[in-house]
């Protein structure tokens, strides 16, 4: 949205072709000038400039929703709001599962079992929606080398054997799963930048991160000064990301 | 009438050329006509009538602002200014200790920030702030609607519609106990669906999103004049990160408080923001700031802009924490 070119937002040609000349090409450029410097670059005068920067911002602005219309989306398919982990207590206290359209963040001791959830939590998406799946691939970006695919296929043997009956069904439950390896906090970032196309491709129905904290421990030292900046920066832009791509596509994350 | 040239806000080129051409005040532009001002100065007949018209508008506003009208200037008692901030309603949050700090709720035409440290509340009380503004006068509200600006994504319409309904049990109750007319009028129209369809969502996923929402603001206000509730959740947000140049932040943010000044002003709203809190590293010890620097702006603003800083320190505070708790209570009931 923020760099979307002027010329998009129905600003006249020679006007577009004047501002580039002073290197302002995109929404961004536009709405980041005063207006005083607004009105030294375009000629125009004050209250044209504000019609300008109106026209502008409608180019950028989000859409308005009154929170009935939210509601009345979310009460339409009521199912599809949450994805049920199939443990009862803990999807009694999530009120359904894990819900699609945000970021779910699952923190723990060492050793309490977040990678076997995350597996697990993987196979219950790839099933059909009538058995409480998502009948959808899922990516699984991996920074601990903790992914095991032969746990993957024991936990669907034991956890479904009636649906898993046949090696077959086990080999398209395991193809639907991406997996991928990053072990820098630079690769993951550029990995969750590039999702939006896979996950319109593959038709990816489940995001899974093992785990955000481990890479960024390893990289970032808390104790000298720059980095903490640059960690949270870091980890905003990560969450930023995520977010959009969890409500564009209302998938949970 | 005496206005010199160069400070009208017509475009730079025509000002400089007018100023080469020997002309001092707006006076002598009104007089000069447009088209003896086209040959004078070599534009056309259509650019000089445009801007002799940008001068007209520009003396007219000033006369009437020296005339003592309404405007941005007009001069008036502290008397008078008492009276009016003391008649402006308030918006209550339904927890009384935060309702007695603020002197009996979120007061309109002033801007609130609320800061604190993640997981403390922020959103919540925005929330119930957005249910609250819509109560009926009878009941001690101010009937307004709301505007909600959303930069993290942490709106949830599952939990407004809690509170909407608590609310609208709780004016039952009182109108049940009171048993007056206007109470039970306003009831039929106090309801959850009318609640829920006058919060207006706007989700900005960016720092030019949110900008460019704020210069529409002003617009959309005057088509919905019932606004009296600007609430932006997570002004921090989209500035902390991605952001190299650390003057363009700061001037961004100040225009950004400056024009939330005048909506609530103008448009009689009160303005909240939440903010989130960052740790300031300092010699022997650390403290928990609001993030952006934004005190330093308040403490200069603060007498001009009416600008409220209240930190809830809810894990320090004994008493916010546990009125905060009590009113989690009521509503889940």
């Amino acid at each position: 949205m923020a760099a979307k070119k002027l010329r998009r937002a129905r600003l006249s040609q020679e006007l577009c072709e004047r501002l580039s000349r002073h290197q302002i090409t995109t929404c961004q450029d536009f709405l980041c000038l005063s207006l005083l410097e607004l009105m030294k670059v375009t000629g125009q005068s004050y209250y044209d400039v504000q019609k300008l920067l109106c026209k502008v911002s409608r180019a950028c602005a989000p859409k308005m929703q009154t929170a009935y219309e939210m509601k009345l989306r979310k009460s339409v398919n009521p199912s599809s709001a949450f994805l049920s982990t199939t443990l009862h207590s803990l999807d009694k206290v999530l009120h359904g599962g894990v819900p699609c359209g945000s970021l779910t963040e699952i923190t723990s001791p060492p050793g309490c079992g977040k990678t076997q959830f995350c597996i697990m939590v993987s196979v219950l998406a790839t099933l059909p929606v009538s058995m409480g799946g998502l009948d959808g691939a899922v990516i699984y970006i991996d920074t601990e080398s903790a992914f095991s695919a032969e746990r993957l296929i024991e936990i669907a043997g034991n956890r479904f054997p009636t649906y898993f009956d046949s090696d077959e069904k086990l080999f398209c439950m395991t193809r639907s799963i991406h997996l991928y390896r990053e072990l820098t906090c630079g690769s993951v970032l550029k990995r969750i930048m590039s999702l939006e196309e896979e996950i319109i491709s593959k038709k990816v129905k489940l995001i899974i991160i093992d785990s955000v904290a481990s890479v960024v421990r390893k990289e970032f030292d808390t104790k000298l000064q720059g980095n903490l900046a640059e960690r949270s920066n870091f980890l905003a832009k990560g969450a930023s990301v995520l977010k959009y791509l969890a409500e564009e596509f209302s998938i949970p994350v | 009438m005496q206005r010199d040239v160069g400070g009208l806000p017509l475009a730079p080129a025509l000002r400089a050329r007018l100023v080469a051409a020997g002309f001092q005040t707006a006076q002598e532009l009104l007089e000069t006509g447009p088209c003896g001002l086209s040959k004078e100065i070599g534009i056309s007949k259509e650019e000089a009538l445009e801007a002799l018209q940008v001068v007209r508008q520009e003396c007219h506003g000033d006369a009437a602002r020296t005339a003592g009208g309404s405007g941005a200037t007009r001069k008036c008692t502290a008397l008078e200014l008492l009276e009016e901030e003391q008649a402006q309603g308030f918006i209550i949050t339904f927890c009384s200790a935060l309702d007695n700090i603020l002197g009996g709720g979120v007061q309109l035409t002033k801007i609130t920030e609320i800061c604190g440290a993640p997981g403390v509340g922020k959103t919540q009380l925005c929330m119930q702030l957005a249910v609250d503004v819509q109560i009926p006068e009878c009941f001690g509200g101010v009937a307004g609607e709301a505007v909600f600006i959303d930069t993290e994504g942490s709106f949830m319409v599952d939990r407004v519609v809690d509170i909407a309904t608590a609310c609208v049990q709780h004016c039952q109750l009182i109108a049940e106990a009171h048993q007056e007319e206007d109470h039970l009028k306003a009831l039929e129209t106090f309801c959850l669906e009318s609640i829920l369809s006058h919060i207006y969502y706007f989700r900005c996923r960016d720092y030019i999103e949110l900008l460019a929402q704020v210069y529409l603001l002003p617009d959309f206000l005057s088509e919905h004049s019932k606004v009296r509730l600007v609430v932006v959740d997570g002004i921090a947000f989209p500035f902390r990160h991605d952001f190299e140049d650390l003057s363009l932040r700061t001037r961004l943010l100040n225009g950004l408080a400056q024009q939330l000044i005048i909506i609530a002003n103008d448009h009689k709203s009160a303005v909240v923001l939440t903010n989130q809190m960052t740790t300031r590293i300092g010699q022997s010890q650390s403290i928990l700031v609001p993030a952006l620097g934004w005190q330093h702006c308040t403490n200069h603003r603060v007498r001009r802009s009416q600008l409220y800083h209240i930190t809830l320190h809810l894990m320090a505070s004994e008493m916010c924490n546990l009125q905060l708790s009590l009113k989690m209570q009521k509503i889940l009931k």
